[in-house]
């Protein structure tokens, strides 16, 4: 049973089709990827997951259920327009979005001090939330996400604004959270944290899904066409008959292959001006399948 | 309503915790009794030190007028007489003016068989209350003149120009007999009243402040997650309305406590008797919170379509326009507080608040009065409710500008 499910959703604004008959799904224990350029539909489409905008079709699914309210006290979401209450300390505002979850005061209070000493900012939970840095707030927000031990964890862009320690951190309470079983979604334009990150993805161009499945698979579907070789010698062998493009890093060659362009040939070439330490044959990142399909069709 | 009233709680804790409410409590009752005050202690001195001279070619007459004025405790002012005038005084009495001498003169010249003709010459033409003080004191001081003339001794004349004071008293609802002060009790109307329209509009755009600085800080999305639109607006609601409700609480044990010292009882009972009655206290706060509820549910939805507090001010004129409205009316309500237009607009519910505290000062409005104006106020509550929170729910998320006239018609039109 999928903890998420959006079957053929389209939701318009006054002349714009923000989201257009998308259909995904999430499982347990999953971390899905929403991807897309900017004004592809992401928000939008995690907005009527949370019910914060109602589709003008198609079914948005909860917990196995058509949404209701109920639902979202097992969801934390973490909204891409990030917002605390300034003046308030950092501690009664954990509990105080705690106890909107559900929580007593007292459980709200234990679990949001454990949480602060996990992601070490236990020294901030007396102060004020306009004292603390963004990088700061960033995390108290993630926190009040997880309070409630949520079975569904929802995240609009949630490393930006993290430095890379942070990033790192998050990452690692993302890949813990996954490990017990919950349902992850973010969305994010760092291709390499997906990469890192993500059981599948869905990719969105204008409000349409164009790619959707497991990552694996999708990378399974285009061709092991880059070459990467190390070695020391004659570079002639980069001018080859089989290359389409090449690019030389003093020993250090990517080599995109002509369609139906042989490796072994090239190899044999290689071998026989220069001296390889490397010859690997990898499939193409997210990131260059993000530009192939999406290339210049992206809104922003 | 579990998390309508979690709300409620932050929104009230963090107000009541503010600066500006502590400010506000003990600032606007002291700022009322200073400017009172100040206002009462300035007219003590009025006309005080000045130096005038009367000038006229009856002696007799100057002597009168000076008596009346020098006996006026109000104003102490030096007076001379300089009587009988030659063809020379009144260009001395311009120099002693011109050089500040004095501070001006009054001449009076009588005429065989007629009213005599009396001018005032003065460094300052704009002092019309001692304008008012010398007329009144020519007037009464002719008048003591020509009945003496006519037999009557000084002193007996003197007390008739004095005229008689008339005291005031009331019969009350239950028959029971009070003195009164009509001057007394208007004031008492008036400050309640303006007390009550400052405290709803204060309250009222404490909402549309927090609903902006809500949507600033971009907070809205994380709570539209759990909580819903309406059971947000309805937690903010309560919780400022709570807040005013705490201040006006501290201001009656405060003003309980203060006309318990001898000094408020000798004001509650002397002249200026005012007298507070169980219905005031009761219905002082019932009119703040439907006076409070109509505005503010008014400004939610406005707020919610604005993206900075500067924006909100053009929507300033619309909420002082009920006040500046039932001010106006005053001179209507002392005039007749139950004619047809007094009554009307005690019922209207933008004015229904201030007017219904401006008519209980001069005569208790029947009960029905009272129940049809709180039942026409519910009902308009329940209808800006309406319309406020179908802008709220769209407003809250909409950033980027402000929303056209027909954008806001769109999202009413939102179900």
């Amino acid at each position: 049973m999928p903890v998420v499910e959006l079957a053929g959703v389209t939701k318009a604004y006054e002349n714009k089709i923000a989201v257009n008959d998308l259909s995904l799904s999430i499982d347990a224990g999953q971390m899905f990827g929403l991807l897309g350029p900017n004004g592809a539909g992401k928000t939008s489409s995690i907005r009527m997951m949370m019910g914060i905008t109602i589709p003008d079709s198609g079914r948005v699914n909860l917990f196995g259920k058509p949404f209701q309210r109920e639902s979202l006290d097992h969801v934390g979401y973490l909204p891409e327009e990030r917002g605390l209450y300034k003046k308030m300390k950092v501690i009664e505002q954990l509990v105080f979005f705690g106890q909107l979850h559900g929580l007593s005061p007292d459980d709200a209070r234990k679990r949001s001090t454990a949480w602060a000493e996990r992601m070490e900012i236990a020294d901030a939970l007396n102060k004020k939330t306009d004292e603390l840095s963004k990088g700061m707030q960033q995390k108290i927000q993630f926190i009040s996400c997880l309070l409630h031990e949520p079975g569904l964890i929802v995240m609009d862009e949630p490393f930006s604004g993290l430095d890379p320690v942070n990033a790192v951190l998050v990452e690692k309470t993302l890949l813990e959270l996954k490990d017990r079983g919950n349902a992850i979604l973010f969305s994010t334009h760092r291709m390499d944290q997906v990469e890192k990150l993500c059981d599948a993805i869905c990719l969105i161009n204008n409000g349409e899904a164009v790619l959707e499945g497991n990552l694996r698979e999708i990378k399974g579907r285009y061709e092991r066409n880059r070459i990467i070789v190390e070695f020391e010698g004659n570079p002639a062998f980069l001018n080859s008959e089989e290359i389409a493009e090449a690019k030389n890093y003093s020993g250090h060659a990517e080599i995109r292959l002509k369609p139906h362009g042989n490796a072994q040939k090239l190899l044999h070439e290689a071998a026989g001006m220069a001296t390889i330490y490397r010859f690997e044959m990898v499939e193409p990142s997210l990131e260059e399948i993000f530009i192939q399909t999406v290339g210049g069709k992206a809104n922003a | 309503m579990r998390n309508t009233m979690l709300i409620a709680k932050r929104e009230y804790l963090e107000q009541v915790r503010g600066r500006a409410f502590r400010l506000s409590t003990i600032g606007l009752p002291a700022l009322f009794a200073v400017i009172i005050g100040v206002g009462y202690v300035a007219s003590l001195g009025l006309g005080a030190n000045k130096h005038l001279v009367i000038m006229a070619n009856d002696a007799a007459l100057a002597d009168a007028i000076r008596t009346q004025i020098v006996s006026d405790k109000d104003g102490t002012p030096n007076v001379d007489v300089a009587a009988p005038a030659t063809p020379d005084t009144r260009a001395q009495l311009i120099r002693q003016v011109q050089s500040k001498a004095i501070e001006g003169f009054l001449s009076v010249e009588t005429q065989p068989g007629g009213l005599p003709k009396a001018s005032y010459t003065a460094q300052s033409s704009g002092d019309f209350i001692t304008n008012d003080r010398l007329k009144q004191a020519l007037n009464d001081g002719m008048v003591t003149e020509r009945l003496a003339g006519s037999g009557m001794r000084p002193a007996e004349a003197d007390a008739l120009v004095k005229g008689i004071s008339i005291e005031t008293f009331q019969v009350k609802k239950d028959g029971s007999v009070v003195r009164s002060n009509a001057q007394a009790s208007f004031w008492k109307g008036y400050v309640m009243a303006l007390l009550l329209s400052m405290t709803t509009l204060i309250y009222g755009l404490n909402v549309a402040r927090s609903i902006i600085q809500e949507k600033t800080s971009r907070i809205f999305e994380v709570m539209l997650a759990t909580v819903k639109p309406s059971d947000m607006l309805a937690g903010k609601l309560i919780g400022v309305g709570a807040v005013g409700l705490t201040q006006i609480a501290i201001w009656l044990v405060a003003g309980a406590a203060i006309m318990v010292t001898p000094f408020a009882e000798a004001m509650l009972t002397g002249q200026y008797a005012v007298h507070f009655s169980w219905a005031e206290g009761i219905l002082f706060p019932v009119y703040f919170l439907l006076g409070y509820l109509l505005y503010s549910s008014l400004f939610a939805g406005l707020a919610a379509t604005c993206e900075t507090e500067q924006e909100l001010q053009m929507y300033m004129p619309l909420a002082a326009a009920p006040t500046w409205l039932s001010f106006a009316l005053i001179i209507l309500i002392i005039n007749d507080s139950n004619s047809v237009w007094s009554i009307a607009a005690s019922l209207f519910p933008p004015t229904a608040p201030i007017i219904m505290f401006l008519r209980m000062a001069s005569e208790m409005p029947p009960v029905w009065q009272f129940a049809v104006s709180i039942g026409l106020m519910v009902v308009s509550i329940w209808a800006t409710l309406w319309f406020s929170s179908r802008l709220y729910r769209v407003g809250i998320l909409m950033y980027g500008k402000r929303a056209t006239l027909p954008e806001l018609v769109r999202w009413l039109r939102y179900s």
